[in-house]
């Protein structure tokens, strides 16, 4: 299994579920892509999409204010 | 839904995690001044007391929900997904029916006079379009509206400082240049009130009649649309 960083710092939304959808296309299934961002509201938007999609999908917050978000690809 | 690899991540992330500074003390130092506002308003400005406790109740709803008005109307064209546009129609709903009190006591029975009605009845057309249009483009670059803007701004994310300047530029220009736009396109439209036509309970029955077909319209959109453009 690989894993992707994907760096989404200092972007408000939609670009960071933007990047994730172009990143997630390239990936394997069982890849695990790890988003980094520090904008609250794409914490929801990737988490919503991402569900409705059917992949696996979890966040923690690494520091104040700044969140990974883990997409396994279906 | 979290699978097994996802965990070991997790964990993995969270050894590595340094321990989180505590915010309590700015947090009650942000309330100690928002009570010395209010303390200020009771005894200067009573009326502001009413704005200024609905406001940070309304900020408060607001950040816990992440509820974005751009998001609203900017998910379901580009995922699909319209969860937050169902919120701002339900909000919708609510807030005809309580502006159906207000104004129905207003009004009290007697003719209708527009000017007197209370809430932002304006004059409609082809500016509104224009307007609309002009601040959807704004919103959906500059990662939210006004509201979304300044609640962003108090949780920390400093761009939206950058779009705030943009907004308070933007709101002096419209002020000033106002009489203009008045004087040359707002002048010949007029206000359009549904009750002056129907009477007021039947505007609102057919007000909320519109918004429940809205909101059905919307949950099927969000059931049957996945794949985002």
């Amino acid at each position: 299994m690989a894993e992707v960083k994907l760096d989404c710092m200092y972007e408000a939304c939609p670009i960071p579920l933007l990047k994730a959808h172009k990143e997630l296309k390239k990936m394997k299934k069982g890849d695990v892509l790890i988003m980094e961002t520090d904008h609250t509201c794409s914490i929801t938007n990737v988490l919503e999409w991402a569900n409705k999609q059917g992949y696996e999908v979890d966040y923690i917050e690494v520091a104040e204010g700044e969140w990974e978000i883990y997409i396994e690809k279906e | 839904m979290s699978s097994k690899k996802i965990e070991e991540l997790k964990k993995r992330r969270q050894i590595e995690i340094r321990k989180k500074k505590d915010q309590k003390t700015y947090a009650l130092l942000v309330l100690a001044l928002w009570m010395i506002l209010l303390l200020t308003f009771i005894y200067t400005d009573y009326q502001y007391t009413s704005v200024w406790i609905i406001g940070l109740l309304i900020g408060i709803t607001l950040q816990r929900t992440r509820f974005c008005f751009t998001a609203g109307f900017r998910d379901p064209v580009l995922v699909g997904s319209t969860s937050i546009l169902k919120a701002i129609i339900l909000g919708l709903i609510i807030s005809t029916i309580g502006f159906a009190f207000i104004q129905y006591f207003a009004i009290g029975g007697k003719e209708i006079v527009i000017a007197n009605v209370p809430g932002n009845i304006y004059p409609v057309g082809i500016h509104t379009a224009v307007g609309a249009v002009i601040f959807g483009i704004g919103m959906v670059i500059a990662g939210g509206c006004v509201s979304g803007t300044v609640m962003r701004i108090g949780e920390g994310f400093i761009l939206q400082i950058v779009v705030m300047v943009g907004i308070i530029i933007g709101t002096i220009l419209g002020a000033s240049s106002f009489k203009f736009w008045d004087l040359n396109v707002i002048k010949d439209t007029k206000e359009i009130y549904l009750p002056s036509f129907v009477g007021l309970p039947l505007a609102t029955i057919l007000q909320i009649i519109a918004l429940v077909g809205l909101y059905i319209l919307a949950d099927w959109y969000h059931k049957k649309n996945n794949i985002m453009l």
